[in-house]
This record gives structure tokens, C-alpha cells and sequence, in this order.
């Protein structure tokens, strides 16, 4: 017996777009009587940050910070979604600082454990990638740089 | 048997799910089932949201993958959690046979069952801590007879010392294997595939509204 995957599994499932629908209509709603609950504001930046969209990615991570500012009683659960949005995005730098932050309160907490490793797999990714850009450009330069010194010499 | 995969190497794919309230061990009983692992009182922490692990095992001679969904039982993700019930075809109700508070809530979960998921769905009823005996407060025979009336599978389970914790899962999967329902017809191609969670049964949910109007209603029902 095997376990395949680690925890989470929020870093790759969205929702149906009927599904984000209602979060955001009940979200509207309530901002349009002006008044809207931590709730209903939680749940949609949640539903967004879940989204592969980017631009819904950034408006869920926005919400998620007023929601940090102004309820300090939720701060767990936004630090987490927070990271998590930070992490799709790509921001790892912001994603592990959020992420810190949560297991700084709770270090043995599974959820931010497994979040961390994605993270760091995220950033050993940009990493090679990073480091083949590099690699190219100094192979390219070596090209150019041979072929100056070769047509300098010929001269 | 229903459930044929199309080549025998391929395993079969069942989507499971988690619930019950706060602290009675769903993580735990997950823990302990996918890792062999137990993490003390003091350690462990809310679960956030949803989360999910895939399990591989070998049921009857048939491969199965499991994807088995852990939901935070606070209510506050109530309204959230509810959009994980589509595609399952399991349903693992859990409370703390030391907490009669979390088994007087199963009503609720139940009727929430109902908003969701279809009569086919297997349900097993699992009361976990049964290594705090010495405090328990909800009788074996009681919840026994419980799960009887809501045509559920039941077990008493300590994710701490490990009891019933493997059989808990294994019988599930047997019934939905044994379960035609969950396989036959147009929508059964889907409810089959949950990689991802995106095995949605057609039909629609309601992922807000629905699950408020239902926790209003569900109070009163079933007592």
C-alpha cells in the first residue's frame, strides 16, 4: 500500500464555474446592501484563489488580505489560502512567508507542511529553469565570444 | 461485478469522503490508515478547508485507487466543503463515541447527504476514539441501531491505537465494488473518474444557499 500524493490537494482542484458563480453573486449581493459578511467574503476569496484563472487568483489573494487586516480570528485559514494563492501566482517568495507565518503557529500543522514541500518544488523548478537560462546565454557567449577572438586573430 | 477496468492493470478509481464535526478524528483516522501514523491531541490542528489523499490497495483481487477527502468539520467551511460531496461514491460519517454532542449532530450530516449525493452512495457510520472507553458517552448498541435506520455500514474505530481503522475503509470500498448503481449508466462513467475532482455528477448544486437553508431545516428532522 501506497500513498501517492501529499496533503493539499487545494493547490490543484478549482471549481466548477457555476460553483464560483454563487460564491460570487452571494458576494455581490451583500456588497451591494453594504454589508458583507466575513462569511460570504471568505468563502468567494476562497473559491477565487482556487481558480486557474490568474486574474481571480489576485482578486482572492487581495480579499484574503483585507479579510487578515480585519478578522483576526481568521487569520489561520487566510494565511494558508493566502500562501496557497501566492504559490499558484508563482510569488513563492510571499507564499512561503504566509506559510511560515502559519506554521510558526502551528508547526506540526499537515496542511502547511505538505503546502511548504509543494513550494519548495515550485522554486527548485524556477531554479533549473533559471539556471538553463543562464546556461544558455553563457553558451551563447562563448559562441560569439570564440568567433570575436577567432575573426580578431585572423586579422 | 460491475466495476470492470478496461485492462486489468488499470485500477479502479473511488472518490471518498470525510465528515463529521470538529475533532472526532476524521485526519486522524487518515493519518493512521494512508501513513500509519498518529499524531498526539496537542500536535494536531484543524483541518483548513478540504484536503485529500490518494491510497492505493488491493480489494478482492482488484486494484483500487482511492481518493479520499478529508473536510474540516468546523462550520464555518460548511458552506465551502459542500461542493467536495460530487462524484463520491463513499461517505464515511465519523463522531467521538466520547462526545454524545457529535453524534447527536449526524442528523445534520445526514440531511446534508441528502442535498448532495444520491440514495447509492454507500455510507459507513464510524465511531472513533473507542480507546477513551473509560469516558465514552454514546452506547455501541445505540449507534448501532442508528446506523441501521440510515441504511449505513457501522464500526467503532480508535485512530490512536488503530482499531477497525483498516476495516473501516476496506468495508466501504467493498459495498461501493458490490454496488452496481455507482457504476451503471451514463453518469456512472463520470462518477467513476474523480482524478482531480472533476467526476461531477450532472444535475446541478447549490453551493452557498442550499446548504444554509438545509442546516435550518435539518435541525428539527430526524430527532
Amino acid at each position: 500500500m501506497t500513498t501517492e500524493l501529499p496533503y493539499a490537494a487545494d493547490a490543484e482542484v478549482s471549481l466548477s464555474y457555476d460553483e464560483l458563480e454563487v460564491l460570487r453573486l452571494q458576494y455581490e449581493r451583500e456588497l451591494a446592501q453594504a454589508h458583507v459578511t466575513v462569511q460570504t467574503k471568505f468563502n468567494y476569496a476562497w473559491g477565487l484563489v482556487k481558480s486557474p484563472l490568474k486574474d481571480h487568483q489576485v482578486e482572492g489573494v487581495r480579499l484574503l488580505q483585507d479579510l487578515y487586516r480585519s478578522e483576526p480570528s481568521r487569520r489561520r485559514e487566510c494565511l494558508y489560502y493566502l500562501a496557497l494563492g501566492h504559490y499558484k501566482m508563482g510569488n513563492f517568495e510571499e507564499a512561503r512567508k504566509f506559510n511560515g507565518l502559519l506554521l510558526e503557529k502551528e508547526p506540526t500543522n499537515m496542511q502547511a507542511k505538505s503546502l511548504g514541500q509543494l513550494i519548495d518544488k515550485g522554486v527548485a523548478r524556477e531554479g533549473y529553469i533559471g539556471m538553463a537560462l543562464v546556461g544558455g546565454v553563457a553558451a551563447v557567449g562563448t559562441i560569439v565570444l570564440a568567433s570575436l577572438i577567432r575573426r580578431a586573430a585572423r586579422k | 461485478m460491475a466495476p470492470t477496468a478496461k485492462s486489468p492493470q488499470a485500477p479502479i478509481n473511488v472518490k471518498l469522503l470525510l465528515i463529521g464535526n470538529s475533532s472526532v478524528g476524521k485526519s486522524s483516522l487518515l493519518l493512521r490508515f494512508s501513513d500509519e501514523q498518529w499524531l498526539p491531541e496537542d500536535e494536531s490542528s484543524a483541518t483548513i478547508g478540504v484536503d485529500f489523499k490518494v491510497h492505493k490497495m488491493d480489494i478482492k483481487g482488484k486494484k483500487v485507487k482511492l481518493s479520499i477527502w478529508d473536510t474540516a468539520g468546523q462550520e464555518r467551511f460548511r458552506t465551502i466543503t459542500s461542493s467536495y460531496y460530487r462524484g463520491a461514491q463513499g461517505i464515511i460519517l465519523v463522531y467521538d463515541v466520547s462526545s454524545r454532542e457529535s453524534f447527536d449532530a449526524l442528523p445534520r450530516w445526514y440531511s446534508e447527504l441528502e442535498t448532495y449525493v444520491s440514495d447509492s452512495v454507500v455510507k459507513i457510520l464510524v465511531g472513533n476514539k473507542v480507546d477513551k472507553e473509560f469516558s465514552r458517552q454514546v452506547p455501541t448498541a445505540e449507534a448501532e441501531a442508528f446506523a441501521e435506520r440510515m441504511s449505513s455500514l457501522f464500526i467503532e474505530t480508535s485512530a490512536k491505537t488503530s482499531v477497525n481503522v483498516k476495516e473501516a475503509f476496506q468495508e466501504v470500498v467493498e459495498r461501493i465494488l458490490d454496488t452496481p448503481a455507482l457504476w451503471e449508466g451514463a453518469p456512472g462513467a463520470k462518477t467513476t473518474r474523480t482524478d482531480g475532482g472533476r467526476g461531477g455528477v450532472p444535475g446541478g448544486m447549490q453551493v452557498v444557499g442550499a446548504s444554509e437553508q438545509h442546516a435550518e431545516q435539518g435541525g428539527g428532522c430526524n430527532c
